[in-house]
């Protein structure tokens, strides 16, 4: 559609006197121009907000990022009292935190999608998605609350002590059981990207084609060799735009996991152990931030998550756009 | 064995009076015997095909004889591939209901101990819309099935493949990207692909739904010749609205028109050429004159 | 191939059909199995999370509880009338802002095809993502610091900024899966632009523009990173004042950090269900 539409003539204006005419069209030119102004004006602002998004956050942190240099990213230490401040374990905290949390929400999240979309009867399926919806509504706040409040004592009393005695795996848990750890804050995050995951995963199963299922059972395949082996593989690009953008949520949550995560910027010994991420950090060291280098350096956190979550954000979006076009050969032979 | 399939239509009786003649001579060649002498493969009695309180096709009683051709004809709507999706257990899996008996061999497909797992591997099944798995590489679609059933061996999924794919005539076309994405192949290929990945896992008949209504008439005429050369091991049941793909493909027709109650049923069955040169039934004269459908 | 050995493969594929058959189906019921494990897991934390808040929020939850001020730690009687005000007068302001630009952008993005409003697109859909302390340090740099001064017109404009790109995309959706052959038959009948897409447009995607636009607020009124670094104090938004209070150690302040999160999550469920309900009526009335 080309946006050059003056030239459009209302129907009225044939049959009202040459006067009338002339100035409806006149007045229609002008309201046609003012539309076209507001729009490209609306747009211009949200253009406008992105960029000066990018251009403050840029700005404000360049004080620490001229001090530290590219070091800040990979800097190890964070100790504002000796004026030191550099963002590597804050990084490697989140990309940690990140990653036990799609441990556990990768395998429930599509196990869950595959149940709504493959197994369960309609009943069923519509209600409990409608449910975990609305776990998408709640504030991270409250899951905070929640993973403060209650889980914490349970995860001191119970859940570590226990995984710290597995065996085989225990060595992961090992240390004193606190409570506040980088597990709990990976436990909330895959509270809070679970109905992303277990949503636009059963969403890309859905797109499956129902002849591909057709085609695994027509061979003798179980129904669940049909879903693991036919519908699954067809549906990947949507799945893993899926965790992708599910790794882009984790990233980035920041109160839920200052709450939790026990707030101790140094590499974690192990997961029952506290540390810290870049979106905890940035909420703790914000209000007491020295005016200058340190608010700077907190930004420049920011800026660092910034870079993090669009490079995600952005792979997710193009693995989104790009499913469904897997089969574009077949679309184009039929002809 | 039929002529070319894109020339202009010969008469129905006539085309299937050729495709007989040339039937009856192969048959007696690879077997030593008429073929009518064979037991059936698959028997329907009485069947009745519903969706919930909706009855698609009703009252078929039908021997559709081993290693041949059996064409299921008709206008659309009039429960052809529900009747066939009946067969293999694809239409009670998607909720649907099937009443009367439907024998393979001597098995009953709806018994309460017979596994539909292990019908559909003895009962395959080529689809209207080629639908080879979009992940899969040519290879891995071919042997897919074998994979389903628990065949293990690479050795062993290799020659399969090979012996499937020629038997689908597509070997010399995709024996060098037997690795490449099946869905980089033609709509043709795809399909004689999906013909290959059921033949696989040696089905003793293959349900075939209009397996050409998507394709181009150079894509067709290799298929029909494919199914015709198939009969000789396999038994063939192929859906088709096409009065002259049946006329050229088979051997035995069997035709479903619309009841008064706008459902369907099977008004006669019988050797193709009988069917198109002298038909029994009035409803089935018009059908063949194409004053119905 | 001799048909010697095409005999004894179909008797091998049978065999293994056969063999396989019973492992299959365990192994199928057991993934069955887990999957439906899965699903219950997933819908256990909202549970929890429902039971907890409201178990203990109720608690707490009083008409004064609602309309009293804050009182200083230690003093009985103290309500968080102050932090609901302070929400409802930060997101109004938000939705003030938000709303307009959103439509209005979302109308360019409905007329205009090709590059730019792909690129546009896309930006919304990576903004969108763009966590929410970033949207708070960007209203901090942009607003508090060079007027410093903290305010809900700072903590507005986060808001603001974070209901954009979900609105520009709710609204760009909500017009096109309603009003395109509305649109093409004003435009054909020779209507002008700016009102085909005010009364045919508009009116027309109404429904789904309501729903887009409340789960855009539900989002909104339950962030709290944004106003962390744009309001003075906790008391002033209730998410803020469940975090401050809620990470004290003292019980009083717990609770009433509980009955802040009841009030909130009520509120921000009530918005959600609102929303799903206009959205399944909608569904309901174009079948």
């Amino acid at each position: 559609m080309s946006s050059d539409t003056t030239g459009v003539l209302p129907r009225e204006g044939v049959a009202v006197s040459g006067v009338r005419a002339a100035l409806l069209q006149k007045r229609t030119r002008l309201g046609e121009h003012a539309y076209t102004v507001v729009r490209w004006g609306g747009a211009a602002v949200f253009a406008a907000v992105v960029v000066a998004l990018l251009i403050s956050v840029a700005g404000s942190s360049s004080q620490a990022l001229t001090r530290s240099g590219v070091g800040f990213l990979w800097s190890g230490t964070w100790n504002p009292a000796a004026g030191e401040y550099g963002a590597g374990i804050l990084v490697v905290g989140t990309l940690l935190t990140t990653a036990v949390a799609m441990v556990i929400v990768v395998p429930i999240g599509l196990g869950t999608a595959a149940f709504l979309s493959e197994l369960a009867p309609g009943w069923l399926a519509g209600p409990l998605s409608t449910l975990i919806g609305l776990l998408a509504a709640v504030p991270s706040i409250v899951v905070g609350l929640w993973g403060l409040i209650v889980l914490t004592p349970i995860f001191a009393n119970q859940v570590e002590p226990f995984l710290a005695s597995m065996p085989l795996l225990g060595w992961l848990f090992r240390g004193e059981a606190y409570g506040p750890s980088v597990l709990l804050a990976s436990v909330v995050l895959a509270v809070m990207t679970l109905p992303t995951m277990v949503a636009l995963s059963r969403t890309a199963l859905a797109a499956v084609p129902v002849a591909d299922r057709e085609a695994a059972l027509a061979l003798g395949a179980t129904r669940w060799q049909a879903v693991r082996k036919a519908v699954i593989p067809a549906a990947r690009s949507g799945i893993q735009a899926a965790v992708t953008l599910a790794v882009g949520r984790a990233m980035g949550e920041s109160i839920a996991v200052a709450m939790v995560i026990g707030n101790r910027p140094a590499l974690p010994t192990s997961l029952t152990a506290p540390g810290a991420t870049l979106g905890s950090a940035i909420v703790n060291q914000f209000a007491e931030a020295s005016p200058g280098l340190g608010t700077s350096s907190v930004i420049a956190l920011g800026a660092v998550l910034l870079l993090l979550t669009v490079a995600v954000n952005a792979g997710g979006q193009a693995l989104l756009r790009s499913g469904g076009g897997h089969r574009a050969g077949t679309a184009g032979a039929l002809r | 064995m039929s002529g070319d399939p894109i020339a202009r239509p010969e008469p129905l009786s006539l085309v299937a009076e050729q495709r007989a003649a040339a039937n009856t001579a192969a048959s007696a060649l690879t077997h030593g015997h008429p073929s009518s002498a064979t037991p059936p493969a698959v028997t329907l009695e009485g069947v009745q095909v519903s969706f919930g309180d909706h009855v698609a096709v009703r009252n078929v009683t039908l021997a559709i004889p081993a290693r041949q051709v059996t064409a299921l004809i008709g206008p659309s709507g009039c429960g052809k591939t529900t009747l066939l999706r009946a067969i293999n257990r694809l239409h009670d899996h998607t909720g649907g209901s099937v009443e009367g008996s439907i024998k393979l061999g001597d098995i009953d497909v709806y018994g309460a101990d017979t596994r539909p797992e292990l019908i559909r591997r003895r009962i395959g099944m080529v689809f209207q819309r080629p639908n080879p798995f979009p992940a899969m590489s040519v290879f891995e679609n071919v042997v897919s099935g074998l994979r389903f059933n628990g065949v293990r061996g690479r050795a062993l999924l290799r020659d399969a493949a090979e012996s499937a794919l020629h038997h689908a005539a597509l070997w010399d076309t995709v024996k060098d990207r037997l690795n490449q994405p099946a869905v980089g192949l033609s709509g043709g290929q795809q399909q004689r692909l999906c013909i290959a990945r059921a033949l696989a896992v040696e089905p003793e008949v293959l349900l075939m739904d209009e397996p050409c209504s998507a394709l181009d008439p150079i894509a067709t005429a290799k298929i029909e010749n494919l199914i015709t050369r198939l009969a000789a091991d396999v038994t063939i049941v192929l859906v088709t609205h096409n009065m002259f793909q049946a006329a050229r493909v088979s051997d035995q027709a069997a035709v479903f028109l619309l009841g008064e109650d706008r459902v369907g049923e099977l008004v006669e069955a019988g050797a193709t050429d009988e069917l198109f040169h002298e038909p029994k039934n009035p409803r089935t004269r018009d059908y063949v004159a194409g004053r119905v459908g | 191939m001799t048909v010697a050995s095409a005999l004894s493969r179909r008797d091998l594929v049978r065999a293994a059909a056969q063999r396989s058959l019973t492992r299959r189906r365990i192994t199928g019921r057991l993934a069955q199995a887990l999957c439906a494990v899965a699903a219950v897991a997933s819908v256990a934390p909202l549970v929890a999370l429902l039971y907890y808040t409201i178990s203990r929020g109720a608690q707490v939850l009083s008409w004064s509880f609602l309309v009293n001020a804050p009182t200083p730690p230690g003093i009985p009687g103290g309500g968080i009338s102050t932090a609901i005000t302070g929400s409802a007068e930060i997101v109004g302001l938000a939705l003030v802002i938000a709303i307009p630009i959103a439509l209005l952008a979302a109308l360019f993005l409905f007329e205009r095809s090709g590059r730019l409003a792909a690129a546009l697109r896309f930006s919304a859909d990576v903004l969108a993502g763009v966590p929410s302390i970033i949207i708070g340090i960007f209203a901090y740099a942009l607003l508090v610091l060079p007027l410093h001064a903290f305010s809900n017109l700072a903590a507005a404009f986060a808001l603001a900024v974070l209901m954009l790109p979900i609105m520009i995309r709710a609204d760009e959706e909500a017009m096109r899966t309603i009003a395109l052959d509305l649109w093409e038959a004003g435009i054909a009948l020779g209507a002008r632009r700016g009102r085909v897409a005010r009364s045919v447009v508009l009116r027309g995607a109404l429904p789904d523009l309501v729903t887009g636009n409340l789960l855009a607020i539900a989002r909104a009124v339950g962030e709290t990173a944004p106003l962390l670094f744009t309001l003075a104090t906790p008391v002033a938004a209730m998410t803020l004042l469940i975090y401050t209070d809620g990470t004290q150690a003292f019980p009083i302040a717990q609770e009433t950090a509980w009955g802040t999160a009841l009030v909130l999550l009520a509120f921000v469920l009530l918005l959600s269900v609102a929303a799903k309900i206009a959205a399944w009526r909608i569904s309901r009335r174009a079948r």
